[in-house]
C-alpha cells in the first residue's frame, strides 16, 4: 500500500490535492488519525484537488457535522462528537452513500457497523512536531 | 409591531416576541445542554427529539410572557440555516404552520445574522445605535466570521476560520483535559487561576487572506504539552468529579487542577482572544470601522470581553448580553424587522439551508 511523508501542513494539504485524482469519484473514504494529525488539512487538499471549492474554503465539521462542497460532488464528515452508533441514526450518512458523491469521514473507524465495506481507507499517523505519514489503502 | 422568532439550529429550541426591534417582550430558551453534556457535544438524533418535545411549549410560554396572541404577530421568523438540517426542520416546519394556519406572513432567517443582530438591538434599546460601516466578528462553536456590515444590513466576508472554529477550539482542550462540555465557560472561568504567561504558544504565518483565523495549530500545540508530561491521573481525576457531580464548581475544579495545567489554561485562552481580537482589530481598520460587534456563545467569555475593553479601539465595540450571545430566538425575530419592512416574506414551500451562507 502507497505510504507517503510530509513535513508540514502545506506539503499534507498538496499530497491530498494529488490523492484526490486516485480516489474514485463516487465512494467513501474514512480519514483517520488522532486529534491534531491533519485529518482536516488532507480533506482540503483533497477537495481543493478534485476542483469543489479553494483549500482556504474547507474548516473543521466537527460542530456542524457535515460541510458539502461542489455543489455535493464532496462532502466532508466529522463524526468526533458522537458516542453511540444510535445518535447517527438521522444524520443521514446512508443517503449521502448513495448519492454521486464522494464522502469524506473523519472518525468514522469508531462506528465500524455503519461504514460501507466498500471504502479507501487513509491514515495519518504523527511522526515528528511537523512531519506526517500517510498510507492510503484502496 | 410584534414578531415571533422560533430557532433551532442547533443545541437550543428557543422562542421570543421582539417588539418594534428593539424590545425583547420574551425570550424563552429551553437548552439541551444536560441532554449533550453527557456525550462531550452536540448529537443530531438526539438534538432534534429534544426540539420536538420543547417546541410546543417554548412558543407558547414566549407568547404568554409577552402578553401575546398570535393574531397580534406582524410576522413570524425562524432560523433556516446554517445549522443541523434534522433540528433546523422542527423550527422552521413549526413557524411555516403557524403562518399558514394564522395567515401571518412568514420571514427566513440566517442564524448568523441573527447573532448580529442580538448586537443591533440592545444598541438600539440603550439609545446608542451601532454606527455603520460596522466590523463584525461572530464566534462561537461553529463559526468563527469576520464581517463588514453596512447600513440597511448589507454584508461582506471579511474573514473566515481555515480549521477549527473558536469555540470548538476552547471545546476540543477541555476535552482532552478532562474538562466539561461546552469547554468555553469551564476555561474562562479557570484562566485567571493561572498564569497567562506559562506556555507560549506561537502562531504560524498564514498566506493568503491575512483576515482569516486558524485554531488548529493551538489546539495540536496544547495536545502536544499533555502528551509531552504524565497527566494521565490528573485527567482521570478530573473526569471522575464530572461522573460524580454534572456542573461542579470553580472550586471543585480547582481542587483537581494543578498549577500548571492551570497555567496551560490561562496561555491557551489568552491566545485564543489575541488571534480573535488582532485580526478582528486589522478587519475594523481596513474597512474604516464605526463600530465593532462582537457576538456568538464565545462572546460570553470574560478574558475577551476584558481584553477588548482594554485595547482602548478608536471606535466602541459592542458586545450582547449573556443570554443574547449564545443561541436565542429574540435576535432572530430582531434580525426579521429590516427584512419586514421590506416585505421580503418567504414562501411556505422554503427549505432549512445546511450550509448557507450570509455573504
Amino acid at each position: 500500500m502507497p505510504t507517503y511523508r510530509t513535513a508540514s501542513e502545506a506539503e499534507t494539504i498538496s499530497l491530498g490535492e494529488r490523492l484526490a485524482r486516485t480516489l474514485p469519484a463516487r465512494g467513501v473514504v474514512l480519514l483517520t488519525g488522532s486529534l491534531g494529525a491533519g485529518k482536516t488539512m488532507l480533506a482540503k487538499g483533497i477537495v481543493s484537488g478534485l476542483g469543489a471549492a479553494p483549500a482556504d474554503e474547507v474548516s473543521s465539521p466537527t460542530f456542524t457535522l457535515i460541510h458539502e462542497y461542489g455543489g455535493g460532488r464532496v462532502y466532508h464528515v466529522d463524526l468526533y462528537r458522537l458516542e453511540e452508533a444510535r445518535e447517527l441514526a438521522t444524520l443521514g450518512l446512508e443517503e449521502l452513500f448513495d448519492r454521486d458523491a464522494l464522502v469524506l469521514i473523519e472518525w468514522g473507524e469508531r462506528f465500524p457497523q455503519l461504514m460501507p465495506a466498500e471504502r479507501t481507507e487513509i491514515r495519518i499517523r504523527t511522526v515528528g512536531d511537523d512531519e506526517r505519514e500517510v498510507e492510503v489503502t484502496p | 409591531m410584534r414578531i415571533l422568532g422560533v430557532e433551532s439550529s442547533c443545541d437550543e429550541t428557543a422562542a421570543a416576541v421582539v417588539e418594534d426591534g428593539e424590545t425583547v417582550l420574551s425570550s424563552v430558551v429551553a437548552s439541551q445542554m444536560d441532554t449533550h453534556g453527557k456525550y462531550g457535544g452536540v448529537v443530531p438524533e438526539l438534538a432534534s427529539r429534544e426540539h420536538l418535545r420543547a417546541i410546543v411549549p417554548v412558543v407558547r410560554e414566549a407568547l404568554e410572557r409577552a402578553g401575546t396572541r398570535l393574531d397580534d404577530l406582524a410576522a413570524i421568523a425562524a432560523t433556516v440555516g446554517p445549522g443541523l438540517v434534522g433540528s433546523l426542520l422542527v423550527g422552521l416546519t413549526y413557524a411555516k404552520s403557524l403562518s399558514f394556519v394564522r395567515g401571518v406572513p412568514l420571514i427566513a432567517v440566517n442564524h448568523i445574522e441573527g447573532h448580529i443582530h442580538a448586537v443591533v438591538l440592545e444598541a438600539k434599546r440603550a439609545g446608542t445605535p451601532i454606527e455603520f460601516p460596522a466590523l463584525a466578528l461572530v464566534v462561537s462553536g461553529g463559526h468563527t466570521h469576520l464581517f463588514e456590515v453596512r447600513a440597511g444590513f448589507a454584508y461582506r466576508l471579511l474573514g473566515k476560520t481555515r480549521d477549527d472554529a473558536a469555540g470548538e477550539a476552547f471545546d476540543k482542550v477541555a476535552k482532552l483535559l478532562g474538562f466539561a462540555y461546552p469547554g468555553g465557560p469551564v476555561i474562562d472561568q479557570l484562566a485567571p487561576s493561572g498564569d497567562p504567561g506559562a506556555v507560549r504558544f506561537t502562531f504560524a504565518r498564514m498566506k493568503g487572506n491575512t483576515l482569516d483565523f486558524s485554531f488548529s495549530g493551538l489546539k495540536t500545540a496544547v495536545l502536544r504539552w499533555v502528551e509531552a508530561r504524565s497527566m494521565e491521573a490528573e485527567i482521570a481525576r478530573r473526569r471522575a468529579l464530572l461522573r460524580e457531580c454534572p456542573h461542579p464548581t470553580a472550586a471543585q475544579w480547582l481542587a483537581v487542577t494543578p498549577a500548571a495545567t492551570l497555567g496551560l489554561l490561562a496561555s491557551f485562552q489568552r491566545a485564543v482572544i489575541a488571534e480573535l481580537l488582532t485580526r478582528a482589530a486589522a478587519a475594523a481598520e481596513s474597512i474604516a470601522a464605526r463600530s465593532m460587534i462582537v457576538s456568538g456563545g464565545v462572546a460570553c467569555n470574560s478574558g475577551l470581553r476584558a481584553a477588548a475593553q482594554s485595547a482602548a479601539l478608536p471606535y466602541p465595540v459592542y458586545f450582547p448580553s449573556p443570554g443574547l450571545s449564545t443561541d436565542n430566538a429574540a435576535m432572530i425575530a430582531a434580525a426579521a424587522f429590516p427584512k419586514l419592512a421590506r416585505g421580503e416574506f418567504a414562501p411556505l414551500e422554503i427549505a432549512a439551508a445546511a450550509s448557507l451562507t450570509l455573504a
